[in-house]
Parts: C-alpha cells; sequence; structure tokens
C-alpha cells in the first residue's frame, strides 16, 4: 500500500502497479492534471513536483522529474502541485511573480517553473533576507524547458518573487496534519506494492535489502531511476520485481576521511549527485563544479552516484572522475563484501563485474594532498542538462615540477568509461610543462577509438581530447597548482 | 439587472477613469494566472468522458519499399486493444495534403519514410496502445531511399518545380563585377518542440458527425480535412481549440493527421478517442524547417557595393509537398534581406527526399534565405577589407527602389533603427575593444556583428489574407468574443480582446475571450505568418464598428440627437444633448436600453489585407502588405581549444510599429530571438545514414536552457506608428524577431575569422555547435586534418 500526502491530503491506495509513475498516477487516476507531459524522459521539467520529506527540520522539499519517478518514491512523503501552492487571488509568490513578470506565454512548461521555482524560495528565501545569486536561480531553473519566453522574464520572476509577502508551503503539506512513520516497523519483506503480477520492496537498512535479494536476486535495483525510469516512459517495459535501494539511510552517507573509513573519502551509493555537489564542494572543487553540470537540479535530486557508475553507461559523467581518482568500490550481496578498483569494474559495453543478488555500497577516493590535482572537463552541445560529448577527467600528482603520476580517464570515448593508459605513461615521469603534453596527446588516438554520434563525430572526440590536454595545463600552470 | 457578479466593478467607480486594459498598454496574457497555477486546460487536461479510448500509429522502419506483409493478428489480440486500422479503413479521401496532394493519412501500400504511419490502433489505455503496436509483423520490399538534398538535386527528385524569380542581367553584373565570392552553405532544419505534443480528442455526434478537439493553429482546415477523410459534409465536423502548447508552425498542418484517425476511430465506434503523440513519436512522425543547402555567387566592387548575385536555394522537404512550396518561396523572397542585390536570379528548389514531410515552422523558410544574406555580406567585407557593419550601410536598399520579386521599397527606415542601434549598443568602441582583447587573448577570442532583419508581412498565397469575428454583447454589457485566430502562447486572444475594450472603452474584464471553433467562425486561415493579430484585430474592429454603429444610431433615435453627440468613454455612453449637458449611462445599463428596444446586440465582422497581390507565373508583384524591421548586436566568446562559446551580450532593437501590448511584444521579441538562436547553435537535427532521425529526443535534441541566454541582454521596441494601415498601425510580431539569432551567428563566425586576422572568411553551416566552431578555428589556423 502506498500512502502519501498530495497538497495536504492524505491519499492511499493498494492498487497502483509498482511500475506506475508519479506523473501518470497523478493526472490519469486522480485527475490532477496542473502537472503536464513534456517529454516523460526528465529532460524538460513540465512535469516538476515539490516532494516534501519529514526530517528533524520538518519538511524538507525538493524538485523532481514526476514523469520518471515511480509511486514508490512517493510513499509517507509529501507532494506539492502548483494548484496546491497557491489559489486564485492567493497565489504563492513563485506565481504572483510569473504573472507580474509576463513569465507565462503558451503555459504549459509553466507549472514545472513554478515548482522549480516555489522550491528554491521554500529552500533559500523564506529564512534569508539576502537577494538570490543569478547561479542559485540557473541551478534551480536549468531541468525547465521553455521554448516561448527566452527565459528573461522568467529570471526576473525568479529574482523577484523573495520581495513578496512571505509564504510557507510546509503549512500546506500539514493542513490534515502530519503523521509519523517508523521505518523499523514496517514489515519489509512484504512487497510495498503489488499488482498484476509487479511487485516492489522497500528494505530501510542494509540487511533487509540482503534478506530481498537473497529471495529475489533477478530482482531490478531503482535507486534514482533516472535512468532506468526510461524503459518504463519510453519503452513500455514493465518489472516483476523492483526493489528500492533509495530509502537506505546507509548508503546515503558522505563519511569525510577521518571519519571511519581511515585516510578515505566514502560515499554510499546512493548519494545524490545533489548531496554529493555539497559534500565535494571543499574537497573536489573540480568534481563539485562538474555534479552543477550533471543532467539538472531534478535530475540531481533524484540520481545516484552508485546509478551512475553501476548502470556502465559509456557516457555517464562521474565514472570517469572515478576513475581518475583511482576510486574503489564495495560491493555487498548474497556473496558477501567484497571491494573492487574501479578501472577493473567495466568488463564491457554496459557490463560490469556484479553477480545477480549483488549491489553497489559505496565508492571511496582519497583526499588530493600537496602537488595533487583534478581537473574536469565535460563538452556538450549545451551547457546545462546535456550528456557528454566527452567526459575528461585528470588528476595529476607534480612533485617539483616532475609529473609523478597521471591519470587521464574520459567518458564518451569508448565502450565503457576507460583510462588513457599510453597518454597517462607519456605523462608520468616526465616535467610539468607544455611540451610533455603536447607530445602526450599524440598518444590519445592509441587509447581511444571513438564512435560517431549524434552528440560529435569521431574526429571532434579525439581533436577536443587532445586539445583538453593543453587546456588542462594551461589552466594549472595558471592557478600554479601544479607549476 | 438586479444582480451583478462580484467580477464585476461598480459602474460609478469606472466612470472616474479610463477604461482599463485597453490596446497599447501592458496587460497580462488572458491565462496568466491559470497558467501558473497550472489550471488553463489543454485538451490532455480535459475531463474524460466514460469510455474513452486512446490511439497510437504503428510506424515505418525503413526509408522507402512496398510493404508486402502487414499481419496485425499480433496487434489485435494484444491486451486491451479495441480496434485496428489501416487505410483500407479510411472512409472517404486519403490524402489529407493542405494544398498539393500526397499527403496521406496511413501508408497505403509503399512506405516513403522511417516513421510513416502504417495503422492504427485504439486500446483502453495509451500505454497498452503503445505496446500493441510493437506486436505488428510487417515486411517490405526495400527501394533505393534519397536521403539528402544533393542526392535529391543529383536525381531531379522534387516536390514542386523549381521557382526562378529574376532581376536584370546577372551574368552581365558578375562577369563585370571586380570582384566576387561564391561558396555554399548548408543550413540545417529545426524542430519545433513546442511543450505540449500534438493531442486530438474525437466526440461522436449524431448521424456520423463529430466534435475534434484539436491542438492546431487552422481548425477550419482540420475540420474540412477530417470531413473528406470520414467521407460526410464539412458541417458534419466541429474542430475546436481553446489554446496549445505552443505551436510554431508544427500545428499549422501537421495537426489533422492525429485529429482524422481519432475521428475515424470515434465515428466507427461511436466512442470517444483521444489521439496524444508522445515526444518520441511527435518527434519521428511529424516535420520540422527545412534544412537548405544554399549555393551563391555574388560581384561588388571594391568599396563593397554589390552589383549583382546569383544565387540557388535547395530545401529538403521530405516525401510530399506540404506547405513547402511556399516555404522555399519565403526563402526566395529573403535572400536580399536589407540589400539591394541590384542584377540578381534567385533559384529555389523544393528537394523531394524519403524523410518526414517538413513543415511550417516560425520564419517559413525566411530565416533560411536571410541567413545567407547576412553571410553574403559578412564575405564581402572580408574581401575588402572593412567592418561588416560599414559594408552593411553601403548596400542598404533605398526609397523608390524595387526588390527582386517587384515589390517597391516604401516605409524604409531600416537604416535609421540600425544607427539607433549601432549608437546605443555602443558598437564602435566595443569593435575596437574586441580587436584589442583578441590581439592579447591565445586561447579565448570574441566576437562581434550587428544584422538586421527586414521581414514580409502577409500570406503570399493572397486569398489566405481574410479573418473572421463573431461579437456578443449580453444584455449586463459583458461582451463574449470569438474569431478565427487560434491562442498558442503569443497572445493573440489578449491583442483582440483588447482592440474590443479599446473600442467601447470598456474594461477589459467586460470582454471574455472564447474557445476558437469553426461553428463561430467558418472558413478562417491558419493562424501563422505572424498575421493572427493584423487580421483578426481588424476583423474584430469590423464587428466592433458595426455594433457601435447600431448603438449609435439606437441612441440617436432614443435621445434624438445627432450621431456626433454620442460617444464612448470611461465604460459609458456620454450623450450631449442640445443644452450641451452630458448624460452619463454606464455600458450595461445602456446595452441593456438597447436590447428592450429590440437592437441586435451580436454580428460578425470580417478582414481582408488590402493592396496585396502576386504573380506567381511571373515571380512579380506586391505579396506583402509592409515589412517588419530589426537588428540585434552580438557579442560571443569561443575557447578556441574546444569550440565552446558564450554569448556575452545581446542589443535587439525590434519594430513593432505602435505596439498592441508592449509586454506580449517584448515576449515574443525575446522568445524568438533565444529560439532563433538555438536554431544556429545547440539544435542540431540529424539524420543517420538510413534516413532515422537521430536526434529524436529531448536527450539528444537541445533547445536552449536559461543559462544559454546572452548574459547581457537589453530588448527595446522602435515604437513608431505603421504607416501601413494596420489595427492601430500596429505591425506583426510572431516570426520576424527569429531572425534576430542570426547576429549570434554572425558574431560566431567572426570570432572565428579573428583567428586569421578577418583575412578569411570561415565555412560554417548551421548549427554552429563547438564541433563546427572547432573545425573552422583549425580550418582557418590552417591546421585542419
Amino acid at each position: 500500500m502506498i500512502r502519501f500526502n498530495l497538497n495536504g491530503r492524505w491519499i492511499e491506495s493498494s492498487e497502483i502497479d509498482p511500475n506506475c509513475t508519479i506523473l501518470k498516477y497523478l493526472r490519469t487516476n486522480l485527475k490532477q492534471v496542473d502537472v503536464k507531459e513534456g517529454c516523460a524522459a526528465g529532460d524538460c521539467g513540465a512535469c516538476t513536483l515539490m516532494l516534501g520529506e519529514m526530517t528533524e527540520h520538518g519538511i524538507e522539499y525538493r524538485t523532481i522529474n514526476s514523469c520518471i519517478a515511480l509511486m514508490a518514491q512517493v510513499h509517507n512523503r509529501y507532494l506539492l502541485t502548483p494548484s496546491g501552492i497557491g489559489r486564485p487571488g492567493n497565489l504563492h509568490p513563485a506565481q504572483q511573480a510569473m504573472i507580474d513578470t509576463h513569465g507565462s506565454q503558451c503555459g504549459f512548461c509553466t507549472p514545472g517553473f513554478i515548482m522549480s521555482m516555489a522550491n528554491l524560495y521554500q529552500n533559500a528565501c523564506i529564512n534569508e533576507t539576502q537577494a538570490l545569486t543569478d547561479a542559485e536561480i540557473h541551478a534551480a531553473l536549468s531541468g525547465n524547458l521553455c521554448r516561448c519566453t527566452g527565459y528573461r522574464p522568467i529570471i526576473d520572476a525568479a529574482k523577484q518573487m523573495a520581495e513578496l509577502p512571505r509564504v510557507d508551503v510546509r503549512d500546506i503539506s500539514a493542513r490534515s496534519g502530519v503523521q509519523a512513520f517508523d521505518p523499523a516497523a514496517a514489515d519489509t519483506a512484504e512487497a510495498l506494492q503489488e499488482k498484476d503480477g509487479h511487485r516492489l520492496f522497500m528494505p530501510y537498512t542494509e540487511a533487509q535489502l540482503q534478506a530481498l535479494l537473497k529471495a529475489y536476486p533477478d530482482a531490478r535495483l531503482w535507486a534514482g531511476g533516472t535512468d532506468i525510469g526510461l524503459e518504463v516512459t519510453q519503452r513500455f517495459s514493465q518489472f516483476d520485481t523492483i526493489i528500492c535501494v533509495n530509502r537506505i539511510p546507509e548508503l546515503a552517507q558522505c563519511l569525510a576521511a577521518g571519519q571511519d573509513m581511515g585516510d578515505q573519502l566514502w560515499l554510499g551509493a546512493g548519494v545524490t549527485f545533489s548531496q554529493a555537489e555539497t559534500a565535494l564542494a571543499d574537497s573536489f572543487p573540480s568534481f563539485a563544479q562538474l555534479l552543477h553540470r550533471i543532467g539538472s537540479r531534478q535530475i540531481r535530486n533524484m540520481g545516484t552516484l552508485g546509478g551512475n557508475i553501476a548502470n556502465a553507461s559509456p557516457i555517464g559523467d562521474t565514472p570517469p572522475v572515478f576513475l581518475a581518482l583511482a576510486a574503489t568500490l564495495e560491493i555487498d550481496g548474497i556473496q558477501g563484501r567484497r571491494e573492487v578498483p574501479l578501472k577493473d569494474f567495466y568488463l564491457g559495453y554496459k557490463q560490469t563485474v556484479m553477480q545477480p543478488g549483488e549491489y553497489l555500497r559505496a565508492i571511496r577516493i582519497s583526499p588530493l594532498g600537496a602537488g595533487e590535482s583534478l581537473t574536469t572537463y565535460k563538452i556538450s552541445k549545451r551547457y546545462d542538462d546535456d550528456i557528454s560529448a566527452v567526459m575528461f577527467a585528470l588528476y595529476l600528482n607534480v612533485q617539483d615540477g616532475l609529473i609523478t603520476e597521471a591519470r587521464l580517464a574520459c567518458g564518451g570515448m569508448a565502450a565503457t568509461p576507460l583510462l588513457a593508459a599510453k597518454t597517462n605513461a607519456a605523462l608520468t615521469g616526465k616535467p610539468f610543462t607544455l611540451e610533455t603534453f603536447t607530445a602526450a596527446a599524440a598518444c590519445i588516438e592509441q587509447d581511444y577509438q571513438p564512435l560517431s554520434d549524434v552528440r560529435a563525430s569521431d574526429r571532434y572526440r579525439l581533436q577536443v581530447t587532445r586539445n583538453l590536454l593543453t587546456k588542462a595545463f594551461i589552466e594549472l600552470s595558471q592557478k600554479g597548482e601544479a607549476a | 439587472m438586479s444582480f451583478t457578479s462580484s467580477k464585476v466593478t461598480p459602474w460609478e467607480q469606472r466612470r472616474q477613469r479610463p477604461a482599463k486594459g485597453k490596446s497599447g498598454k501592458e496587460l497580462a496574457h488572458e491565462s496568466a494566472e491559470k497558467h501558473v497555477l497550472g489550471t488553463a486546460v489543454y485538451i490532455d487536461d480535459m475531463p474524460e468522458v466514460d469510455g474513452t479510448l486512446h490511439a497510437v500509429v504503428g510506424k515505418s522502419t525503413i526509408p522507402c519499399g512496398e510493404i508486402t506483409r502487414l499481419d496485425l493478428s499480433g496487434v489485435w489480440a494484444s491486451p486491451g486493444v479495441v480496434d485496428v486500422i489501416t487505410v483500407k479503413d479510411i472512409p472517404g479521401d486519403i490524402d489529407i495534403s493542405p494544398a498539393f496532394t500526397g499527403d496521406l493519412i496511413l501508408a497505403d501500400g509503399r512506405v516513403e519514410f522511417i516513421g510513416q504511419a502504417l495503422f492504427a490502433v485504439v486500446a483502453e489505455t495509451f500505454d497498452q496502445a503503445k505496446r500493441a503496436v510493437n506486436a505488428a509483423v510487417v515486411e517490405y520490399k526495400e527501394e533505393e531511399a534519397i536521403l539528402d538534398v544533393k542526392e535529391a538535386l543529383k536525381r531531379d527528385s522534387f516536390v514542386n518545380p523549381t521557382h526562378t524569380m529574376t532581376e536584370g542581367d546577372v551574368e552581365a553584373a558578375l562577369q563585370s563585377a571586380p570582384l566576387s565570392v561564391s561558396g555554399e552553405m548548408y543550413v540545417r532544419g529545426q524542430e519545433q518542440f513546442y511543450l505540449e505534443t500534438q493531442i486530438s480528442y474525437a466526440l461522436p455526434g449524431e448521424d456520423g458527425s463529430v466534435k475534434v478537439f484539436s491542438s492546431t493553429q487552422h481548425p477550419s482546415e482540420v475540420q474540412k480535412l477530417v470531413a473528406e477523410v470520414l467521407d460526410v459534409p464539412v458541417n458534419y465536423v466541429q474542430v475546436e481549440v481553446r489554446r496549445m502548447g505552443g505551436g510554431f508552425g508544427g500545428k499549422e498542418t501537421q495537426a489533422a493527421q492525429w485529429s482524422a484517425l481519432a475521428a475515424v476511430f470515434a465515428t466507427r465506434l461511436n466512442r470517444p478517442v483521444k489521439m496524444r503523440l508522445d515526444r518520441q513519436d511527435d518527434m519521428v512522425l511529424t516535420g520540422k524547417r527545412h534544412d537548405f543547402l544554399n549555393r551563391f555567387k555574388i560581384g561588388f566592387n571594391e568599396e563593397g557595393v554589390i552589383l549583382g548575385a546569383d544565387i540557388e536555394l535547395a530545401s529538403f522537404c521530405g516525401y510530399s509537398a506540404d506547405l513547402s512550396d511556399a516555404i522555399t518561396d519565403r526563402a526566395m523572397f529573403h535572400v536580399d534581406n536589407a540589400y539591394n542585390l541590384h542584377d540578381c536570379r534567385v533559384i529555389g528548389h523544393r528537394c523531394r527526399t524519403n524523410t518526414v514531410s517538413n513543415t511550417a515552422f516560425r520564419g517559413f523558410g525566411g530565416p533560411q534565405g536571410m541567413i545567407l544574406a547576412e553571410c553574403m555580406l559578412d564575405d564581402i567585407a572580408r574581401a575588402v577589407g572593412k567592418d561588416p557593419l560599414d559594408v552593411r550601410k553601403l548596400n542598404y536598399y533605398q526609397e523608390g527602389e524595387h526588390t527582386h520579386y517587384g515589390q517597391p521599397i516604401e516605409d524604409y527606415y531600416l537604416p535609421e533603427l540600425i544607427a539607433t542601434l549601432e549608437k546605443n549598443c555602443d558598437y564602435r568602441q566595443r569593435r575596437a575593444d574586441i580587436a584589442e582583447f583578441n590581439k592579447t587573448s591565445q586561447w579565448k577570442k570574441r566576437g562581434l556583428a550587428l544584422t538586421p532583419v527586414r521581414f514580409g508581412i502577409s500570406f503570399t498565397t493572397t486569398f489566405l489574407n481574410q479573418a473572421g469575428a463573431l461579437i456578443h454583447i449580453y444584455t449586463d454589457g459583458s461582451i463574449h468574443l470569438n474569431h478565427g485566430g487560434t491562442e498558442m502562447g503569443q497572445g493573440l486572444y489578449t491583442k483582440v480582446a483588447q482592440v474590443v475594450a479599446n473600442e467601447f472603452a470598456v474594461d477589459i474584464d467586460m470582454v471574455r475571450v472564447s474557445a476558437t471553433t469553426t461553428d463561430k467562425v467558418p472558413n478562417t486561415s491558419a493562424t501563422a505568418a505572424s498575421s493572427g493579430s493584423d487580421l483578426n484585430g481588424k476583423a474584430a474592429q469590423n464587428a466592433c464598428i458595426t455594433l457601435k454603429k447600431r448603438l449609435v444610431d439606437f441612441a440617436v433615435d432614443y435621445f434624438k440627437v445627432s450621431a456626433d453627440d454620442v460617444r464612448f468613454e470611461n465604460n459609458h455612453i456620454v450623450v450631449t444633448g442640445s443644452d450641451g449637458k452630458e448624460d452619463w449611462v454606464s455600458f450595461a445599463e445602456f446595452v441593456n436600453l438597447a436590447y428592450v428596444n429590440r437592437v441586435s446586440l451580436s454580428t460578425t465582422g470580417f478582414y481582408k489585407t488590402p493592396d496585396i497581390h502576386y504573380d506567381p507565373k511571373a515571380e512579380r508583384g506586391k505579396p506583402f502588405l509592409y515589412y517588419a524591421f530589426g537588428a540585434t548586436c552580438a557579442e560571443v566568446e569561443i575557447d578556441t581549444l574546444t569550440g565552446e562559446y558564450k554569448i556575452l551580450r545581446a542589443d535587439i532593437l525590434h519594430d513593432v510599429g505602435q505596439s498592441l501590448n508592449p509586454a506580449i511584444d517584448i515576449g515574443q521579441v525575446e522568445g524568438a530571438f533565444v529560439q532563433g538562436t538555438g536554431w544556429l547553435t545547440s539544435e542540431e537535427l540529424l539524420w543517420d545514414d538510413r534516413g532515422r532521425l537521430a536526434s529524436a529526443s529531448a536527450a539528444t535534441y537541445k533547445i536552449p536552457t536559461s543559462v544559454d541566454i546572452p548574459q547581457v541582454f537589453n530588448v527595446e521596441l522602435f515604437n513608431r506608428p505603421a504607416a501601413a494601415d494596420t489595427i492601430y498601425h500596429s505591425k506583426a510580431v510572431g516570426e520576424p524577431p527569429l531572425m534576430h539569432g542570426i547576429a549570434v551567428f554572425c558574431a560566431l563566425r567572426d570570432a572565428v575569422a579573428s583567428v586569421a586576422d578577418y583575412k578569411v572568411s570561415p565555412q560554417l553551416d548551421t548549427p554552429a555547435t563547438p564541433e563546427r566552431i572547432l573545425n573552422a578555428v583549425m580550418a582557418c589556423q590552417g591546421t585542419a586534418e
């Protein structure tokens, strides 16, 4: 049975297919049509909703793409839609500002923008007096496509909404009371949803997950769902058995070096991109900057580091970075726990060493010391909310002007994310000079034989990767980090 | 009048001030509050009638060939399936072409592109229908396909005959010209990417009639085509659209197929049928902006003055004519943009290919012609070593000249507009600053361009320039407005309502707009060619004039005054008596008085654009009532190592005549600029070598996001009343500003040219993706592979 709060009203149902998305359930079953379908793939943001979760600080909200999220995601949580946060004549500040700036034309994308803006308002405006920065606004809106306005009035609306009288949407969610929920009381061996031969399980601890994997080793693991969600909404596939792995607190932890895990940073596989943006901001600024450009705010609120690694896409953005950082993976499951260096994890296109009944538990990386640097570049047709043509990640250790260790890894260049073995060898042991980088760039073609596809040609991929080595040298030199 | 709605402010208060929301004032979109609440109803949001079924089509997987086997037994057997049809089940005409022939509702024995609809299925749910189509077994005898423009040209494969416009003696002009450049430019198409995908909802009626809710820019055409497909008279079909979630031309002709299929099922089964294309189907099944292969040779003197031009355009039409003939013509009309090409020849080929039939998209061929003009001017500037803006100035049309299709140049204040922008945006200083920046910056280079827009307004098919409106005034003074124009976000309903409020001098809240529907205003033209407010605004005004005359005549009779003594002001009718005393009667009271005295309070209005003509055989005439003008200065920065770039600044000055609603007009200008910029930068329509659309999803086709707009973005209206007798001397605004995006492209090319010290004019096709920019940079550096 799924139980959730929609605009302040609690709803329960035992009749929801586990494969049913939030968008579909709202529009088709509840006739809640203020949320729109633009692409059904998490790319346009027309379906954006605010998803609230009870925490020690009260209900905290984040935006999600409801088109690719399963109804299980809202279980015991709070959903807000555009017509829930405002009424005619009594609009939410985001809504009022949008009218005042003439920010809607055809209006189809508008509800999604309103949700992104209202979420930003809730998190950044209700207790703050400082104006929102352009960067905050763009980060909130980059996953919402508008084809009519050219965005200027919408950005203005986001700036103006903070000046309007305060509204706290928690009051709306709590209208008919908040309901306590004790995960420990849940019988997770039972399916949370079961319909037409499809089942969904929701473990709250690793032990429960392991028990379920023993019983259902072939179950589909669902973390953020930003990739496999498309199998449901684009290919119209249906999974028989789904295990949600995104409610397990142990897997959503970021432990800094020195916190339990010795000298390494421990990132749970269930850590979302949004959480990682914060967790890595200080220790790996280049990585955090890259994370700002993965998908959109909605996608980063859903997608996980573990999912990005385990789905073994050749164009995932974080695997090259983790390869450059020589990450170690912790894998657990019915065979027991094991550790695998990421460089040994991928076997081929969409293939990994993981066996049925196993799950990815955590990623471990070492912090950067003196002389060590990480440089990342993402090349895509569009700056935000796009998939890489080339993902470039370079780790360097430069001591006294000499490169002692170099690890370049790229995405989009081979059937898997891949280290550039020959290039790395050509860099290692050489002086940190432009000549070294230029010479090493000549090895790129030996390391990679990329394909031509809709994102870029093979020639461009090779050329830009060579040039990015030059760019990395220039920027590192300018920063003086490795000189 | 015992009850007055609380929505209506008291008349006494209204008397004290001018009427609100009149034409010419900023006013929010009539649906703005509903937009932000998500309560504006799009067709998929309408409450579904019990028993509604959902239709999906099965698609071809080869680009060209004969269907040798179409086994649908698996489809019939799929869960939830209620009915399956092929072309044989169509009761009437299977051809749904808007102007010519060849657009088929379902494939008839052969397929002409990958994705062509082969059959259609209805099921209890949308998902069931989507799964069911996969169970079809289809076999083909494949034939060689023509997949691109060059191949079509080689094989003389055209959907319509080639047109040629000729002015003077081009051969002689090019021979005697001291200098010339020639070249070739491939301009890619563009996906409309309206946020609301195509959708129709058909409800069966009595006697085989049907009511179709269709997300279409052209309800009358949908009505006619549905009737033909059903083999019923046109009066058996009603088509209605309250609003679209974007159209951009993509719903001008291409909504008909889905409406007709839904109507066929609805009448066969006597059940309501919804046909919604999901994004992946919409991208594959519907046409886009045409790619163009443009070739040119242009002759000029040492100063950079154009002496003659030989231009050949070839459009990528897809498998059928659709609107390609008029689109290619419009490209031909706009290859001059702001400049006199003097002796010239403009050839336009309409290439037939085994791809989806391309269709209207904001600009309708104009952008693909205009970008060639601007790139040629840049080429000339680099050839003679001058600032491109100076070369442009040498070549502006002068009053009294005429275009290569014979239209006289009148009211040509574009040079003045450009000069204003040049000064306001500090062009000269910034040009100098950029030259300095580029000297010292090794990897990052900046570019600048100031390009004009001159866009012809009117349907070039003259008879389409007509419109109708219907106005009722009810006894409480509230006004019901209906017209043939459709609302797709452009604010047409708002603007026309403002016209009506203006005419009666009543507050805008007295005017309620209603869904466009074929049984209120018949035989309408598409809401297209930027003509919406020009045509429907005038038609509504004419209806108002008729009603006002009736009301004034009544007042003259009733109050025993002359017509000059009656006026509409501040929500009242003011009657000046012979003693000079004014009698103020509220609009509501007066209208009711007219009603009880048996005055008709309902009328239609009609408008046809005067003074336009075009002879398609001679390729001469005056196809446009007037031109809309504008200019943009754009500044960009490129990374010469990766080809990535940013738009640092854009300054736009645009001419909408005397604006009907400045807020809406600014919105149109900004939105069009960003859409035009997307067309020329990140939006890359790609087909693979089999003819399959490779960029067929939002994941692979990238329209701009909020961070892609210029970091500094200044947009202003050039407020000068239009000389033509348009509605309140405004000008059309839908399409023209799209071509402001060309400034960004020219600025990118300028930045690339800086790598070779502006001595080379870089070869750059569109869109200017990072890959194309890097290739162009390397070509300029002489380092290309």
